[in-house]
């Protein structure tokens, strides 16, 4: 359970587990955190709480880590210690709408020494159950 | 027939340094990797051929897919890669520009020499860092209000003419003359605004640096010559894009095609290829973005090199006009652009050219080279590694045959990241460099020196080699770096 960062020629890509969908969620996240700074500071930063909507569970994937980069940008603060706390799916006329609640600690910009993500992708994107129940997903980033 | 097994992918020779992967099934064209033997086992090592394979699989994609020599593994399509898609029955691709929307370098000369900034590189490197904001959350040169940024994006380097970060001579020396036409600042996000209204004026970080090196070698005199450099001058190199605006547009336009153009979404092997189809409203809404995004591109880098005048004039005690600070040319290597160019069967044809890390590169006498260079050639900005030299070539008289009028745009990757940092020590890189080659580097994260060491990069010399040898782009000047900042 958890991520691990793995090689890509020009980019960087994170690897991620959990025993829930919310939990691989949260560790991709995680990966993201990681990938931008070294050495993240534990105390430092407030939490605060996001909202994303998309219509499919990749989708939700991908806005919610594009969201997390633009709140990044925004709000000048590196988010981390990420909890996903809940993910639901509604269905209605041959269409879903997914919805996820999290939060995260916005550590600020200015206390470290962080490098910039750009973008996160599609490309090589995979999330899918594991045999135990579980969810792994694999997401590309671009730096 | 000479061929080269590629893991699986067989590559048929054309002709000294042009492969072919012929077309099988969904290839809707032949794929072209231009490089030498040397540069293919390289190449051959990631995903690089699989993805310029894919790219061949786009609607309306003309001739043949391109890998140029300094091609590597991107997302979607690859770095590296030229793909001419038709404009009236094909399709344009935000995936196949990049995330960083214009993404390019731009040079400026001095007429100072090497020996004018010996014992200055100190003072020199500390201050450019100081003043050129970097990093992540460094805030730009200028802090500015949507407003501006709506002004930025319509008007690209003339909304700096007017508030004096440029001066017209700047304007000529730019592509466009630093004003993308067709630019439409309603098609960019709120969001991506947000973010790129506190980023103008800024480097970023990964591999976006700015430069001051020395011109080492002038192989061409005449071209040299028009294009202003002579050996032992000092010229500085700035390398960033459109910062977190063009990479929000960017993820903006993916999403909106995967839920209106599913249809063609579902034809492609990699969902990072997503395009919209030639005149569909999100063709067109795309197209405005992009060009508006290159104008936000245009002003960050213009913007860098208005400080740095102003850094040098306080280094050096002497206004930036003395030091004839003038601006050699900017060129973009992350950007699709309609052109007209002559296709297979002789025909003329509009296509988007999606460069994806590659550079225009148009020969001498072509209209839409600036007057200032059109009887040698478009200029063109190789940047190396930090340890090895930066070139400067022109485009080649072969570039409208070979490759829609495109080359190289560095020395391409060959190392990952997490990789770099496992074989490198920020610190140690840095001493290295300036005990060794006398190069000082200043930067925001040592992670960011480890992850962009020198021996990270594939040979600059081999791929400006290959460039030179089929025409596309010619060798004309050498520079080696002497102070390099970076985020």
């Amino acid at each position: 359970m958890g991520f691990e960062l793995r090689d890509h020629t020009a980019d960087v890509a994170v690897s991620a587990t959990g025993d829930s969908l919310e939990a691989t969620f949260g560790a991709v996240a995680d990966g993201l955190a990681a990938a931008s700074c070294d050495e993240i500071a534990t105390e430092s930063g407030e939490r605060f709480s996001l909202s994303v909507t998309a219509e499919g569970r990749e989708a939700l994937l991908f806005d919610y880590l594009d969201e997390l980069i633009y709140l990044r940008d925004v709000r000048a603060e590196l988010p981390v210690d990420h909890r996903v706390d809940s993910i639901d799916v509604e269905s209605a006329d041959g269409t879903e709408e997914w919805a996820l609640e999290a939060s995260a600690r916005g550590v600020p910009l200015a206390e470290i020494d962080a490098r910039e993500v750009k973008a996160v992708t599609y490309s090589e994107m995979s999330l899918e159950r594991t045999d135990d129940g579980g969810w792994e997903a694999y997401v590309v980033f671009d730096v | 027939m000479t061929t080269f097994d590629a893991n699986g992918i067989t590559l048929e020779r054309v002709r000294e340094y042009v492969w072919e992967i012929p077309q099988e099934d969904g290839m809707r064209a032949p794929a072209r990797v231009l490089a030498s033997e040397a540069l293919l086992e390289e190449i051959k090592e990631d995903k690089t051929l699989e993805q310029i394979k894919n790219t061949t699989h786009l609607p309306g994609i003309t001739d043949h897919a391109i890998c140029m020599p300094d091609g590597h593994q991107g997302y979607g399509f690859p770095v590296g890669g030229v793909g001419a898609l038709d404009a009236e029955n094909g399709c344009i691709s935000p995936g196949a520009v990049g995330y960083d929307i214009n993404c390019g370098v731009r040079m400026m000369r001095t007429n100072l020499t090497y020996d004018d900034l010996k014992g200055h590189e100190e003072e020199l490197v500390d201050s450019l860092f100081a003043n050129i904001p970097s990093g992540l959350g460094g805030g730009g040169v200028v802090e500015a209000g949507v407003d501006t940024v709506d002004e930025i994006l319509a008007r690209g380097v003339d909304w700096a003419l007017e508030h004096d970060y440029a001066v017209e001579d700047d304007l000529l020396h730019c592509e466009d003359e630093g004003m993308r036409e067709g630019a439409d600042p309603s098609k960019i996000s709120q969001k991506a605004k947000d973010r790129g209204k506190n980023q103008i004026g800024s480097l970023g970080s990964g591999n976006h640096f700015l430069e001051v090196q020395r011109v080492t070698d002038v192989f061409d005199d005449a071209v040299g010559e028009a294009f202003g450099l002579s050996e032992d001058q000092i010229v500085v190199l700035i390398h960033c894009g459109s910062r977190g605006l063009g990479h929000q547009t960017c993820n903006d336009y993916l999403r909106k095609i995967e839920q209106q153009h599913q249809g063609l979404l579902n034809q492609l092997p990699d969902k990072e290829l997503a395009a919209a189809p030639a005149g569909s409203q999100l063709a067109e809404d795309y197209y405005g973005a992009m060009n508006a995004a290159i104008n936000f591109a245009w002003v960050n880098r213009q913007l860098i090199m208005h400080r740095t005048r102003q850094v040098f004039e306080r280094v050096f005690d002497r206004s930036w006009e003395d030091m004839e600070m003038d601006l050699l040319y900017d060129v973009a290597h992350n950007i699709a652009k309609k052109e007209t160019h002559t296709v297979g069967d002789g025909e003329e044809r509009e296509v988007y050219v999606h460069r994806k890390g590659a550079t225009r590169a148009f020969p001498a006498g072509h209209p839409d080279v600036p007057k200032a260079y059109r009887d040698v050639g478009q200029p063109i900005i190789i940047p190396g590694s930090m340890g090895a030299g930066s070139y400067v070539l022109r485009g080649g008289a072969n570039s409208m045959d070979l490759t829609f009028g495109s080359t190289a745009h560095g020395a391409g990757r060959l190392m990952s990241r997490t990789q770099a940092k496992n074989e490198y020590w920020g610190g140690d890189v840095q001493q290295q460099l300036e005990e060794q080659d006398q190069i000082y580097v200043k930067a925001q994260s040592g992670a960011t020196v480890a992850e962009e060491a020198p021996g990270v990069y594939k040979d600059v010399d081999e791929v400006v080699r290959v460039s030179d040898e089929l025409g596309i782009g010619d060798k004309v000047a050498r520079t080696f770096p002497v102070c390099n900042i970076k985020g």
